[in-house]
């Protein structure tokens, strides 16, 4: 019996115009989208690698010590299809400096080929918000009569009086659907796939693979969530039309109103401006000290200068390419001042870290987290958020990049003082020798991956997907199971 | 007759459960946007002034000097905020909010003939770029809890719920054919469906914004001059033709098909494909296109230009002779002038080449997304509340036509002193007395009305068209159906 209410449930879906007109807007829209997309990732890598090679050369073109500031840059991630998340938004390309240690939420001024100072004016689409806009309305249109619709039918009565529990026919009734509409997702992410791979840009690993069907997961999760919201809506009104009427603005409450009213109250009602102007002051206050500590110095480089000859260079960077005979006692008296200076500068670039550090963490930091937990107050935040985690294209994933490069500064700053680089001529002289860079240590950056990391970020959001998913089947049974017929 | 149509209709429809839950969510989501809109305009207004008078303070401290102002420019040229953004917030935190007229960014220090001779470039005008992320746009806000919001993307949906059994669903219950028994005309029944959605609509869309006005009346935050009502007035008018041009589409597809099921579904299709997604993908794939030049690549640009003009000049023996205070000017003098003049010309030309990129892909975006009336409508509320790209292009037109007249105002300041060889812009060529600070032109930001209603004719002209094709087919869908 029960099969035969599956059988019967999913057949008179599967028949149906609004089945067919969903699944062909779909698939259509998620190919048009997958082919823009795939051209905009391609073009994405190939800046990418023309900017990796030009700074191959670049970076260790510096004559002089002092001039090494190399630039680092972030490959476009192609899961960034499915769910764009940060991937586009967050800084590409890094310089790396002594003076300064970088960070995500000052360093975005540099990104490769879409650096557009208005681009953030175009909305722009992936395939998960295709999903998520169509995917639940579709699963709510489904829904809104699967009860009201049969009990104004009269047909509810005549299959109640068949010995089927009300539980059995309220599951049949949500396999049914669940397996129809699981169709239109399985076919738009196989073509979307399908269309990826034929792209030369686009390789995807085993475990990519598996991140994907994470998401996939999630899809099936999401909208069988809205199914169930349609399902209660049906199960207590009377009448078709007014099931649909209160599910079309459940779902414009849900899809539209909810995570932007939330960013919006976050937004307003978090303050940062005054934190950060503390810690402006505190920064000035530093910087200040170092330069009174500069100043106590003599610089060489200022006029009267010390050395005749010809250099270029900025105030961080110095070439000197060619010293006459009678400055070259002053050599020695040059290094002294690098060897006083530069492990200051350090010093203070850390101090200031140190407290940029905190001020973020305790402005942007916790307000993206207070919007991350707002987020998570509707079914379409926490889509957002478990496949961004999937996609590895959310915060996480875009500050491993960050920290990376915090490491390779690091890394440099020791191989400086490793090589005693500071008190050294090569520091700001190349006319006697030009600076190697054979074995200065190079920057590798793995993005971050793997399904397991991934799928512990997206934990919480899937666990309360599945809690949400429970509470609304059984409440949709026990008001189902209360009501007359 | 058609009054008496209208009546009915308009009784049903405001008796309806659908009414009723739109009225309250669009009245409930202009109440967020008022409280939101409260708090932030203080913030705004107190930035503003603030960065409005660290501006003019620069400018005093730096008016001590003809050629302090040469090499240091105006300062910081700020866009002033609109009274009317909690309209459209029009992506205003993801636009620069100022442009800078400061200094060239290079100096030199130069050994001539066993003196130090400092020299530094004149001041010019560089374009921000988008501000940094901060915490919550790190998530996809593509909508702001706004008039716009809600008038285009909600009410919208509204007014397809509104329409999407208009007819089919009369059809349905079989009252069609009775209505029309009587002697009314089908085109009269139309219009008087079409105008009783419109004035429903009208209602909640009215009700939704008196309340946004009181509350932010009460508060104290709005204080609009006759100017600023008509741009609500304006905005409200936008509002009722695009709420007209969805009533239209849902009255045509109504009529089309047999049931109201199958209405409400491909309405509800053709409402995401056309409000939501194509203004989200069309843009962006087309923008795609035109690619412009990297930040980076012009930043190199930039210092090869630098590069060249200098070796240009170096090679006619620039580095030579310093320029001096003698009158008639000396060769050297001329030539450091020219030299610096051309560099800041060439400099200016290609800031100007980087922004104009820029904005041409933008505007072939957004000309694409005029398929869609949603993004015309967002487009026309956004000039009306003085927001957004429109306003921004205004705003960027308003800081070169000062940075003109802010140079014209040096060499006229310049031609005022008599003890000046009157070589402009070279340090030794220039007076060197200090300048009344009263005299300097200021920078004034502003929109004008006649301004806004030029550039929104176009768009209330497609809306327009918009409606009268469907309105149209509506109509012959409607006078051909089998009843």
């Amino acid at each position: 019996m029960f099969g035969t209410l599956i059988q019967h449930e999913i057949l008179t879906n599967l028949m149906t115009f609004r089945f067919f007109a969903a699944v062909i807007a779909c698939v259509v829209l998620v190919l048009a989208t997958t082919i823009a997309l795939t051209d905009n990732y391609e073009r994405r890598l190939a800046s990418y690698n023309a900017a990796l090679q030009a700074h191959h050369q670049k970076n260790f073109s510096a004559q002089t010590y002092s001039g090494f500031s190399p630039r680092l840059e972030r490959p476009p991630n192609p899961l960034s299809l499915f769910n764009q998340g940060l991937d586009k938004r967050a800084a590409n390309s890094i310089l790396i400096r002594r003076d300064k240690v970088p960070s995500l939420w000052d360093d975005n001024y540099h990104s490769a080929g879409f650096d557009n100072p208005f681009r953030h004016l175009l909305a722009t689409i992936d395939i998960v918000s295709i999903f998520q806009i169509l995917l639940s309305l579709l699963a709510l249109v489904f829904a809104y009569d699967a009860i009201a619709g049969e009990r104004e039918d009269g047909t509810l009565r005549l299959i109640l009086v068949n010995p089927v529990g009300r539980g059995l026919f309220v599951l049949a009734k949500y396999l049914g659907a669940m397996l129809c509409l699981i169709l239109p997702i399985l076919m738009s992410f196989l073509l979307a796939l399908l269309l990826q791979l034929q792209s030369p840009a686009i390789h995807y690993s085993p475990g990519d693979f598996l991140r994907i069907g994470g998401m996939f997961l999630t899809t099936i999760v999401y909208v069988s969530t809205f199914y169930l919201i349609g399902l209660l809506i049906s199960s207590m009104s009377r009448h078709t039309g007014t099931s649909l009427i209160v599910s079309l603005f459940i779902w414009v409450v849900l899809m539209l109103i909810c995570p932007n009213v939330s960013l919006f109250l976050v937004n307003r009602f978090i303050e940062t401006e005054e934190r950060l102007e503390q810690a402006n002051r505190e920064i000035a206050q530093i910087m200040e000290r170092f330069q009174r500590e500069k100043q106590e110095l003599r610089n060489p480089f200022e006029w009267p200068f010390l050395l005749k000859g010809s250099w270029s260079g900025t105030s961080i960077s110095k070439n000197v390419t060619y010293i006459e005979a009678e400055s070259e006692s002053e050599i020695s008296t040059v290094k002294a001042y690098y060897q006083e200076l530069e492990p200051r500068r350090i010093r203070a670039a850390k101090a200031v870290w140190l407290v940029r550090k905190q001020a973020y963490s305790e402005t942007f930091g916790r307000k993206s987290t207070t919007a991350r937990n707002a987020l998570r107050l509707s079914p379409t935040g926490l889509y957002y958020l478990a496949t961004s985690a999937y996609a590895g294209t959310d915060l996480v994933a875009m500050e491993a990049f960050f920290k990376a490069a915090r490491q390779y500064q690091q890394t440099i700053l020791d191989y400086f003082y490793d090589k005693k680089a500071f008190g050294s001529r090569q520091w700001f002289a190349s006319d006697k020798e030009v600076v190697r860079w054979r074995d200065v240590p190079r920057f590798s950056y793995q993005p971050l991956g793997g399904l397991e990391d991934a799928s512990s970020r997206a934990f919480r959001e899937l666990l309360q997907f599945f809690l949400l998913n429970i509470v609304l089947f059984i409440l949709t049974l026990v008001i189902f199971s209360r009501q007359d017929v | 007759m058609l009054w008496h149509i209208v009546q009915r209709e308009l009784f049903q429809q405001l008796s309806s459960l659908r009414f009723v839950l739109a009225t309250v969510l669009i009245v409930l989501l202009m109440i967020v946007n008022a409280i939101g809109h409260i708090h932030q305009y203080k913030t705004q207004q107190i930035e503003y002034r603030r960065q409005v008078s660290a501006s003019l303070e620069r400018l005093q401290r730096n008016s001590n000097n003809l050629y302090t102002l040469v090499v240091r420019g105006p300062g910081g040229l700020n866009k002033q905020p609109s009274k009317l953004s909690f309209c459209a917030q029009g992506s205003e935190n993801h636009l620069p909010p100022s442009v800078f007229g400061w200094s060239a960014g290079w100096g030199k220090d130069l050994n001539i003939e066993g003196t130090l001779y400092k020299v530094s470039g004149l001041w010019r005008l560089q374009y921000g770029t988008s501000p940094p992320i901060t915490g919550t746009d790190i998530f996809p806000t593509f909508l702001k809890i706004d008039w716009t919001l809600i008038i285009s993307i909600v009410l919208s949906f509204v007014a397809l719920v509104f329409t999407f059994d208009a007819v089919s669903g009369e059809l349905e219950r079989g009252t069609l054919r009775l209505t029309l028994s009587n002697s009314i005309a089908r085109g009269t029944l139309l219009v008087g469906k079409f105008l009783s959605t419109l004035i429903s609509l009208g209602v909640a869309l009215l009700s939704g914004i008196l309340i946004n006005l009181l509350l932010l009346h009460l508060s104290g935050t709005l204080q609009l001059n006759g100017e600023e009502w008509i741009r609500i007035g304006g905005i409200f008018a936008v509002s009722l033709i695009y709420l007209s041009l969805f009533s239209a589409l849902g009255l045509l597809v109504s009529s089309l098909v047999e049931r109201s099921a199958t209405s409400l579904v491909m309405l509800l299709l053709i409402w995401i494909i056309w409000v939501v997604l194509i203004p989200a993908t069309l843009g962006t794939i087309l923008s795609g296109l035109n690619l412009p030049q990297a930040n980076r690549d012009y930043s190199e640009l930039r210092s090869a230009q630098l590069k060249e003009i200098t070796e240009r000049y170096e090679a006619r023996g620039l580095y030579n002779k310093a320029p001096t205070r003698a009158r008639p000017p000396t060769p050297a003098t001329l030539l450091w002038a020219k030299f610096l003049n051309e560099e800041a010309q060439a400099n200016r030309g290609l800031n100007k080449e980087f922004l104009t990129a820029r904005i041409y892909q933008i505007q072939v975006a957004r000309n694409f997304n005029r398929v869609s009336p949603a993004a015309i409508a967002q487009y026309v509320i956004e000039s009306f509340a003085g927001t957004g790209f429109q306003r921004h292009l205004n705003f960027l037109k308003n800081a070169e036509n000062y940075a003109k007249e802010f140079n014209n105002f040096l060499i006229s300041a310049d031609r005022a002193d008599s003890d000046s060889p009157h070589v402009p812009f070279v340090r030794e060529g220039m007076s060197d007395k200090p300048v009344p600070f009263e005299s300097i032109p200021k920078f004034q930001d502003g929109v004008r009305l006649e301004r806004i209603f030029e550039g929104a004719t176009l768009d209330m002209g497609l809306l327009l068209l918009f409606f009268t094709v469907l309105f149209a087919s509506a109509h012959v869908s409607f006078q051909s159906k089998e009843i």
